[in-house]
């Protein structure tokens, strides 16, 4: 999980475009949207086509995103139990 | 080159982009998310709007949004599709002038044009300020990226007399 | 002010304006699911011409039907200016498309092309009335065309911004959106011309988000305001809005006819009929709003991406 969580926090950094930024500079548990790393709608977006590309995870309501994304823990969590690649 | 002078730079290509930020702006981060093109236009309106408010913004170039309609191009190959919608959100020359927009609080007119040459620009802008009922100033001018490393942008600021 | 000489419209509702309006009045659309137009992507429902048109020919079949309605020995080729509305051209290029076909018409003038996003078509009547009443030129030949592809349907697919089916402006029930395909013109002249005319224009930008639509509609308020500028809500008598049956996009439009105070205006939204078609669509719509209307006063309102928008107003006695 811990390995995953790293990765995950790479894989963000990489799609968002956050210059800078180091795996360490995430906290898994904190919120991604809002008060936390202040994400918007299009990166909610990539996101969504991020678990499509590393993981082959389709997700076709982007509502849905919503609790997934709460956190990167969350994000881990669908990933490991829904993941097809 | 700011008002005739030269500025010193240290970096080439997309990197001085990066170094002109970091030096006159710093304090937006979503600058990181923008295309070349918006990047470009962002640092150039940023060095030519300290201390000076403009309420409408016209650019133009010849080649739109070629560089990163490449880009995004490269996420729908065959084989390897995954459209990125944070790339195809640049897909639009006029995006840049958004930017400026945003950044810099006009709720003006913004606008993009596609021409063949810089001077083709100037009768737009000047039959602009005949029909506006209030335009004070214009940021105007020239915003092009063909890549990474390769590009150009000249603004200036009109003033309606 | 401008005066329209002459307009087309051809889409897979028809050739000609008068093809079109009356297919709408038929209640027939060109929105139908496409499942094997483009690799890769996912089926998608889309107004879209039964054969894949090339721009250029297209282009060049539009403005020459409206400049046929030109009457004999006007329309002088030095004092015509071409201005093409559109985002994507001819595989991405803008620029050479529109020398092409202001070439094809043996025109001596460099031509414009506008690219504002979903507002082009609009904006492109704007720069048009601008260039006229400022006697640069006495003619202008504003034509609109965007053709769907690869690149822009995965692109909205990528927005999950699309419609599975005929969409839905201002429902409920909405969806998301259609994407469509047209090429339509119209020309202009600042010399006095019986019929509509274009009386006003603003272009105004949100300064909020480049991809989201803002929560109180600023832009689209700033430019409803403007076009108002001497006459009143109950002057107006048909509001084309741009009803794309986004929820955000319906909202906004929603909050900016409120504070404009043309609440009470009777609306058209004419996706379900054509999808959204880009640089079409400001001119498309502009074309069926005066043909709706026949006589009266009619505002046509926009916005897109980079937090653009824009509005005109047309005039008939």
């Amino acid at each position: 999980m811990e390995q995953l969580i790293e990765q995950l926090k790479n894989q963000i950094i990489e799609a968002l475009n956050f210059e800078d930024m180091t795996p360490a500079d995430i906290d898994t548990d904190a919120p991604l949207f809002g008060e936390g790393l202040g994400l918007d709608s299009i990166d909610a977006l990539e996101l969504i086509m991020l678990m499509d590309r590393e993981y082959g995870i389709k997700l076709a309501d982007p509502k849905i995103g919503k609790t997934i994304f709460r956190s990167v823990r969350t994000m881990a969590e669908y990933i490991q139990t829904n993941r097809t690649k | 080159m700011l008002n005739g002078q030269p500025i010193a730079v240290q970096e080439t290509g997309e990197k001085m982009l990066v170094e002109l930020y970091r030096r006159y702006a710093g304090d937006y981060p979503k600058f990181f998310k923008m295309d070349t093109l918006c990047r470009l236009g962002f640092v150039a309106a940023e060095l030519l709007l300290k201390g000076e408010s403009v309420d409408a913004v016209v650019m133009a170039n010849r080649s739109a949004s070629i560089k990163n309609d490449t880009d995004y191009m490269a996420t729908i190959t065959d084989g390897n599709y995954y459209p990125s919608p944070a790339l195809f959100v640049y897909t639009l020359p006029n995006i840049v002038t958004g930017e400026i927009a945003i950044r810099h609080h006009i709720q003006g007119e913004t606008s993009f044009y596609i021409l063949d040459s810089y001077e083709e620009l100037e009768p737009i802008v000047k039959s602009q300020m005949a029909d506006c009922t209030s335009p004070a100033a214009i940021l105007a001018g020239w915003c092009e990226c063909n890549g990474k490393n390769e590009f150009y942008a000249k603004l200036q600021i009109i003033w309606n007399n | 002010m401008v005066y329209c000489l002459g307009h087309s419209i051809i889409s897979p509702l028809g050739e000609g304006s008068q093809a079109n309006v009356e297919a709408i009045r038929a209640g027939r659309s060109g929105l139908k699911l496409h499942t094997d137009r483009f690799l890769d992507v996912e089926p998608f429902c889309a107004s879209l011409f039964d054969e894949p048109q090339d721009f250029v020919p297209l282009c060049v079949r539009s403005a020459e039907m409206a400049l046929g309605q030109l009457p004999a020995g006007i329309g002088d080729k030095k004092e015509t200016i071409f201005i093409l509305s559109t985002t994507k051209g001819d595989n991405l290029d803008l620029l050479t498309p529109a020398n092409k076909i202001a070439r094809h018409f043996g025109n001596p003038n460099r031509p414009i092309v506008v690219s504002n996003a979903c507002t082009s078509g609009v904006c492109a009547q704007i720069t048009a009335k601008r260039l006229l009443e400022a006697g640069l030129y006495n003619y202008a030949v504003v034509v609109g065309c965007d053709i769907q592809s690869r690149f822009i349907v995965s692109g909205f697919q990528s927005f999950k911004a699309l419609s599975p089916e005929p969409c839905l402006p201002f429902s409920p029930e909405r969806r998301g959106l259609n994407l469509g395909e047209a090429a339509a013109t119209i020309v202009y002249s600042n010399q006095p011309h019986e019929g509509w005319r274009l009386e006003a224009g603003a272009i105004h930008n949100d300064a909020n988000h480049i991809s989201a639509p803002s929560r109180t509609g600023e832009g689209s308020f700033l430019c409803l305001r403007d076009v108002l500028t001497g006459v009143t809500p109950a002057d107006i008598d048909l509001l084309g809005v741009h009803g794309t049956a986004t929820l955000y996009n319906d909202a906004m439009e929603t909050i900016a006819i409120e504070r404009a105070g043309l609440q009470r205006v009777p609306i058209s939204a004419l996706k379900p009929y054509y999808g959204h078609t880009m640089g079409a669509a400001g001119v498309v719509e502009t074309i069926i709003g005066m043909l709706l209307l026949n006589k009266g006063t009619f505002i046509k309102m926009l916005s897109g991406f980079g937090g653009v928008n824009a509005a005109i107003r047309l005039k008939c006695e």
